[in-house]
């Protein structure tokens, strides 16, 4: 019912998030509560969430293999955003100049049918405003402050687990990211083309089983056992 | 040899001349001889046993103490309110809790010092306590108030420094007697000097700014830091970065910034002299010696050698009875968010549930959610336990601080933190069990005095029929107990 633009730049922002290093702090969608794209959200609404997961290493999760692994999920910016086509007022749009996704409040009517229509869960339905909500990537206040600014998810990461920059630019910082740590897209299989790209889990060094403390006596002397340890 | 408040041998211990503890904590006696970060988790119990000495007042500073700062919290508690059977009198006479929120301790104060939120005064993330220094360069910050204060509350190092120049302490008063810092903490940052040229900012110092480290105090300092995004930085040569125990040019750098007394190497010892001069004098070398009977914790506990131990608490009878280890652990989504109430972590996270393997569960006959009680040697608590992998067998965890007393931090009775929420401090005892003699020695590492928080053992019980939540213990709401009084605050006075 709403049509993409035809013709779209070059230019592709988008976050890029370190599965292996966010520790699951909830820091990012505080900040985004915070930052609340441009109007305030209300209650229970979460533009930005982290989801935990146990990693079943084929032991039902226990033992050494088994870890947890904590996912932030928020708006991919799909390259084909059904969010987009299903709105009956236009209010859901496909920016030209770089693809990001927003809305407009001033012409949403809050009939849900983009929440239906998104397969990451990405949109919330605002009970006080009326509106539809998402992750805007800080657009209004980027537009506003200038294009180096980051959006606040990114600048308050407190273990840097998350990065912003262009992915549509081959030699860009993130694009190099992605590259070197096999960065992935979520459920791509579905078509979407989402922007966002997520860095997986460095696989674990197996831990030494832990043992009793050395008897030195035992190993020939404080010399021999230091010997020992630092050769570990 | 001490420097920095590092002690090097027994020389450098806080005692009296009988070799007693000099510091009501005991920190720095032959207790805990390398308690370098205090012992706070004692203050409240060595206190009220007149052990080492009673108190008049007890002034804390954003320290939870009636509920998550404290091991034994109940036990805390009913410390906190109790009365010498002789005089009828409180054991502790006065308390004095300067804190930003209605916490839980607050209810036990006398008098309360209403704090200001981070946004509303300066504060000084400095190079001397945890800077945000990286790899490649050292770097300290400052915050700036934000916001005017709509209430009645004022800075605590504004307080701090106001009641140190009325008490005519040494450093708060200038020779006339006048208060040193009338302009507060902003006027301290830029003008205190803990050794001539260094103060607690190390960016602009100097006349013209341009100083780093040592440099004369600049009264445009925290403008200068406003300037430039609340911090300041210096990167390190690059030869200055690798090596730097042992690296003359960051070595001679570190002196000139204040950071160690003298360019020497640092050698690190893994046969620990220091360690070694107190178990020498243990073995009844030197002019400073341990009590008779400390000799043999002492001895023990002091080898110059890394080793491991298994918890001292651990050895006590009836260990066994307990198979389970049970942690509890600040939440990282708090971490960004000291005051606990932001609405929306509340919406995260507003109650707690103990963890443990699938297995665990199982072997107890618990299933996921079931309520349980966890046991320990002094009491036991009622809890929701969820399952999750990814956890040892025999441990069992929560996160800290997510439960609440009913009428504290301004929250409804019935909210999920009061009902649902539960603290495992109860557990843990602030005291190992008695040893010979009936004497008590605090929970704690016997060099270092830190808080055996991580040593609690524990037993899972299934709930009876028909048993759930909410959690239990559960207390009276603080809010019948309130009574508050405000008034002007007496402007300073000068000493006559």
């Amino acid at each position: 019912m709403t049509g993409l633009a035809r013709h779209r730049g070059a230019a592709r922002p988008a976050l890029v998030i370190d599965l292996d290093i966010c520790v699951g702090c909830h820091a990012c969608s505080v900040a985004c509560k915070g930052a609340s794209a441009g109007a305030p959200l209300a209650d229970g609404v979460w533009p930005n969430q982290v989801f935990g997961y146990e990693i079943d290493a084929g032991d039902g999760g226990a033992g050494e293999g088994g870890r947890t692994v904590y996912v932030p999920r928020m708006c991919q910016h799909c390259e084909h955003p059904d969010c987009v086509t299903v709105c009956p007022t236009g209010a859901s749009f496909q920016r030209a100049a770089d693809g990001i996704v927003l809305i407009d409040a001033a012409s949403c009517i809050g009939c849900r049918l983009c929440a239906w229509a998104c397969p990451y869960g990405a949109r919330e339905y605002d009970e006080a405003a009326g509106v539809m909500r998402k992750c805007t990537l800080c657009t209004e206040r980027r537009d506003a402050v200038g294009a180096q600014t980051l959006p606040v998810c990114v600048s308050t990461c407190p273990s840097g687990a998350r990065h912003f920059g262009d992915l549509g630019d081959p030699a860009s910082a993130v694009s190099e990211l992605v590259r070197r740590r096999g960065g992935f897209a979520l459920l791509a299989e579905a078509g979407y083309g989402p922007a966002v790209r997520y860095l997986p889990p460095r696989p674990r060094a197996p831990v030494a089983p832990v043992t009793a403390a050395p008897d030195i006596a035992a190993v020939g002397g404080v010399e021999r056992w230091l010997h020992h340890a630092l050769a570990r | 040899m001490a420097w920095l408040g590092l002690p090097c041998g027994p020389e450098d211990l806080l005692l009296e001349p009988d070799g007693a503890p000099l510091r009501l904590d005991k920190a720095f006696s032959w207790e805990a001889p390398l308690a370098i970060h205090g012992m706070m988790q004692m203050v409240i119990a060595n206190a009220v046993a007149g052990d080492p000495y009673p108190i008049d007042t007890l002034f804390l500073f954003m320290a939870n103490m009636a509920w998550n700062s404290a091991m034994n919290t109940a036990g805390t508690m009913d410390m906190l309110t109790a009365r010498d059977p002789a005089s009828g009198e409180h054991c502790i006479p006065h308390i004095i809790d300067a804190d930003a929120f209605a916490s839980e301790m607050v209810a036990y104060a006398d008098l309360v010092l209403p704090d200001t939120t981070y946004l509303e005064r300066w504060d000084c993330i400095s190079v001397l306590d945890r800077p945000i220094s990286d790899a490649d360069g050292v770097a300290d910050a400052i915050r700036q108030p934000i916001v005017l204060p709509d209430r009645d509350v004022r800075p605590f190092q504004d307080v701090l420094l106001d009641l140190g120049a009325r008490l005519g302490l040494p450093g708060m008063v200038t020779p006339e007697g006048a208060a040193r810092y009338p302009g507060g903490y902003a006027e301290y940052l830029a003008n205190h000097e803990r050794a001539p040229g260094i103060g607690p900012l190390a960016g602009f110092r100097g006349a013209d700014g341009t100083a780093i480290g040592r440099g004369a105090a600049n009264p445009r300092q925290l403008a200068a830091y406003v300037a430039n995004g609340c911090f300041w930085r210096h990167e390190l040569a690059p030869g200055q970065r690798f090596y730097r125990f042992a690296n003359a040019g960051y070595l001679e750098f570190a002196v000139r910034m204040g950071f160690v007394p003298d360019a020497a190497p640092i050698v690190l010892q893994i046969y620990s002299e220091p360690l070694q001069r107190f178990r020498l004098a243990a073995e009844g070398h030197g002019p400073v010696q341990p009590p008779h009977e400390l000799r043999a914790r002492v001895l023990a506990a002091f080898d110059p050698l890394p080793v491991w131990r298994p918890p001292l608490g651990d050895a006590s009878a009836g260990a066994a009875s307990f198979p389970l280890h049970a942690l509890t652990q600040r939440p990282m989504i708090m971490y960004h968010s000291w005051g606990a109430q932001n609405a929306w972590l509340r919406q995260i996270l507003g109650r707690n549930d103990l963890y443990m393997a699938g297995a665990t569960a199982r072997a107890h006959g618990l299933a996921d959610g079931d309520w349980a009680w966890l046991v320990g040697a002094r009491r036991r608590i009622k809890l929701r336990i969820r399952t999750m992998e990814g956890v040892q067998a025999d441990t069992v965890w929560t996160w800290n601080a997510v439960g609440k007393r009913a009428g504290a931090w301004g929250l409804a009775a019935d909210a999920p933190e009061v009902r649902q929420g539960f603290l495992l401090n109860h557990l843990i005892g602030e005291h190992l069990p008695a040893v010979g003699g009936g004497r008590r020695f605090a929970n704690a590492d016997p060099v270092t005095g830190q808080a055996a928080w991580f040593d609690q053992r524990a037993r899972l019980e299934r709930c009876a029929p028909g048993e759930s939540g909410p959690t239990e213990p559960q207390f009276p709401s603080l809010d019948g107990l309130r009574h508050v009084t405000t008034g002007p605050v007496a402007p300073a006075r000068t000493r006559p």
